[in-house]
């Protein structure tokens, strides 16, 4: 859900933080053994009713959710077979910044296996990626939380042999059994943080408490916001501050946290879930809506900005790991999360990348300092207040995108 | 045709009928032999994909790894509410007023290079002119929002000027200079490639006779040229009606165009494939009639040149 990627440019093409907005990546990815079924199919009958057929074809198969290579157990799925060590390649597909070299290097010195991590920016982009069947390389994903839920329903998850699994037992309570994956059946918590507000309180000259004090300041704030560009983040922010829920399915209440917005649709300068880090580290902006993780990472250049997780609560969201069932190195897979398991290695993941994670044993060797730093690890009477976003049915889902239609077009 | 070919000189004695038919066979087959590749490629990656959208775009409600509904016609009434009627209406004011901005500082330039700049230096100008479209579209972009934010290198030079400080970024005016920056080239080659072919004794002849400057420019080169402002204009609003990169990052928070409405129907929260396909159809029609109209009026040659 955090991404991270305004420092890309020195990755490939593809790696650009904008390169999926080039409309050519639009075009679906055909899987192809069904194509080329369909050339031959070409040659027998007349091109015209040949393509209709076959597209019609391939149209259904879009459909189907790609399984890879079937539901059939891993043949290595018992528990014994766990400490052979797993070789091969792992390719990995997460968010930027969630691994570096030294977590890589570490696990190949250790398990022997080599990493290959690809980066993605949004959950719906890798969605699409891995429905289409272009994601069939990977054995190892990041999705957030509400998406795990989509993949779980879409039955793109292997369930979670625990009993290859070490150290599930030290995360901390609330991600023992977390509402989007219960008793962790299909995916483990690698790193979790809110979504708030960050701003310059010099500039500002108070402190800013909540998300009201953009509807109470509209007025003096013209084009001095940023929000992130997601529908249900802005508008369960929204929804919030009228106190409804973030996941509310009611029509009339998703119109009401519209009517909402608009109010301050003038203040708003753009929509961005990544790039709000310059302008408002320039003074373009005041005030950016941005993921924790985003945030932390900017004040660690900016200590003169700040980041509150909003009073009247905010979102809380976590980014697991998963094995889709198209894996092709699932021992990789687990060794993989064996060793994110390992409190040594998740604390010094918060060290050195300040995600946040879930694991108590970790937690409890970090430095003081860290483990008191409320932006990173949140009280539990903060957290009380917030919310998991959890998927919509498609019907609401699309009342939700209509109205973002109507907000960013008006 | 009449005698056979020297390298088969046994097969044209023995079966000279045949030899014909070998031929004409071989005549027929190495046009398609050199065009497959291309044709394969088009096939898969143009023509079939095109039809899948369409395809899709009968599906209401289509989306990925859900079971497919009936066809029927959903999504396409579906285009025609009012909010996205407005969308489909920025997105064609964005490329209206990006080709005449282009046409509106192009033509000078262009105009300028073809007739009275020293010949030697044309080419070298053209390239000047060409050269921004080496980089990425992104990092122009980018370097668009350094220039145009509030902090920028514009407003630095405007208060050192003493002048009042603008604030354009994240709003309609910077769209417009994004894009006709982006656009600008395609528009000075295309008239270019036209201005060139200008009959300069008919501008000597109008002065000749007694028209002022003015005159002779309406009446003589325009009309001369207007295929090329014809090319140039379409060839830009075509373009420019699927800008992407240009209304996303500089147009703010009221932005949203056509391309940035499909790619939020495909990849954003709601993956509604179907609508989002009926919208790429809309587009790819709307395209298509402006692709006709360009075969049909511009000046083919210098838009081809271009």
């Amino acid at each position: 859900m955090s991404s991270n990627q305004h420092h890309g440019f020195d990755g490939e093409c593809d790696r650009l933080p904008l390169a999926h907005l080039a409309p050519d990546h639009l075009a679906p990815h055909l899987p192809l053994p069904r194509f080329s079924a369909a050339r031959r199919r070409f040659l027998k009958t007349s091109a015209a009713i040949a393509s209709g057929f076959v597209l019609s074809n391939c149209a259904r198969n879009l459909s189907n959710v790609n399984l890879g290579s079937g539901d059939s157990p891993s043949p290595t799925s018992n528990a014994g077979v766990a400490k052979n060590p797993a070789s091969g390649k792992l390719y990995i597909y997460t968010w930027a910044n969630y691994t570096d070299d030294e977590l890589i290097k570490g696990f190949q010195e250790k398990t022997g296996i080599q990493v290959v991590a690809d980066p993605f920016d949004s959950n719906e982009t890798m969605m699409a990626k891995m429905q289409a069947g272009g994601g069939t390389a990977y054995s190892i994903i990041y999705p957030s939380d509400y998406t795990v839920i989509d993949m779980v329903e879409a039955g793109m998850l292997t369930p979670l042999d625990h009993s290859r699994l070490q150290g599930l037992d030290t995360l901390r309570p609330k991600w023992q059994n977390p509402v989007y994956d219960r008793g962790n059946a299909h995916s483990i918590p690698a790193v979790w943080g809110t979504t708030g507000l960050i701003y310059d309180p010099q500039k500002v000259g108070k402190e800013i408490d909540g998300w009201s004090y953009i509807w109470d300041n509209r007025k003096s704030l013209t084009r001095q916001i940023t929000l992130i560009d997601d529908v249900r983040e802005v508008m369960g922010a929204t929804l919030r501050t009228l106190g409804y829920s973030y996941n509310t399915t009611s029509p009339d209440q998703i119109k009401k946290a519209y009517s909402k917005l608009v109010q301050i649709k003038p203040t708003i300068a753009s929509f961005l879930t990544t790039g709000w880090e310059d302008q408002l580290a320039s003074g373009d902006v005041t005030v950016s809506m941005a993921y924790s993780q985003d945030a932390i990472k900017l004040i660690e250049e900016k200590p003169n900005l700040k980041y509150v997780v909003p009073k009247t609560g905010s979102s809380v969201w976590t980014d697991t790991m998963v094995i889709p069932k198209s894996a092709p190195n699932p021992d990789a897979a687990y060794a993989w999360m064996n060793y994110l398991l390992q409190p040594d290695i998740a604390a010094g993941l918060v060290q050195r990348l300040r995600t946040a994670t879930a694991n108590q044993a970790a937690f409890d060797l970090l430095p003081p300092e860290t483990q008191k730093d409320d932006r990173l690890f949140p009280t539990e009477a903060m957290l009380s207040k917030c919310e998991g976003v959890a998927p919509v049915p498609a019907r609401i889902a699309e009342v939700y995108d209509q109205y973002w239609t109507r907000l960013t077009s008006s | 045709m009449s005698t056979s070919t020297p390298s088969s000189p046994p097969l044209a004695e023995s079966l000279p009928a045949s030899s014909q038919g070998w031929q004409k066979l071989t005549r027929l087959i190495e046009p398609i032999a050199l065009l497959v590749p291309s044709g394969v490629w088009l096939l898969l990656l143009l023509v079939a994909p095109t039809l899948l959208i369409l395809e899709l775009s009968f599906i209401p409600g289509f989306r990925l790894g859900q079971s497919a509904g009936d066809y029927g016609i959903g999504n396409y009434l579906e285009i025609f509410q009012p909010i996205y009627f407005q969308v489909i209406l920025r997105s064609v004011l964005f490329a209206i007023g990006c080709t005449v901005t282009c046409m509106l500082l192009g033509f000078p330039v262009a105009y300028w290079i073809a007739v009275m700049a020293p010949s030697r230096w044309r080419n070298l100008l053209l390239v000047a002119f060409v050269l921004p479209l080496w980089t990425s579209s992104l990092l122009r972009a980018y370097a668009w929002i350094t220039i145009l934010r509030p902090s920028g290198s514009l407003n630095s030079l405007l208060s050192a000027l003493h002048l009042p400080s603008q604030e354009w970024l994240n709003q309609t005016p910077a769209v417009y200079i994004g894009m006709a920056y982006s656009f600008l080239p395609y528009m000075v080659l295309i008239l270019y490639a036209s201005l060139e072919k200008l009959d300069k004794r008919l501008l000597e002849a109008a002065s000749d006779l007694g028209a002022t400057p003015q005159q002779t420019f309406w009446k003589v080169t325009v009309p001369q040229t207007l295929p090329g402002i014809a090319a140039g204009g379409l060839l830009v609003f075509i373009t420019s009606l699927g800008e992407f990169v240009v209304p996303e990052l500089l147009g703010g928070a009221s932005s949203m165009t056509i391309s940035r409405l499909i790619y939020n129907q495909f990849l954003g929260a709601t993956r509604n494939w179907g609508l989002g396909s009926s919208f790429s159809i809309l587009m790819i029609t709307g395209v298509s009639i402006a692709i006709a109209l360009l075969l049909k009026y511009g000046d083919r040659d210098s838009a081809l040149s271009g």
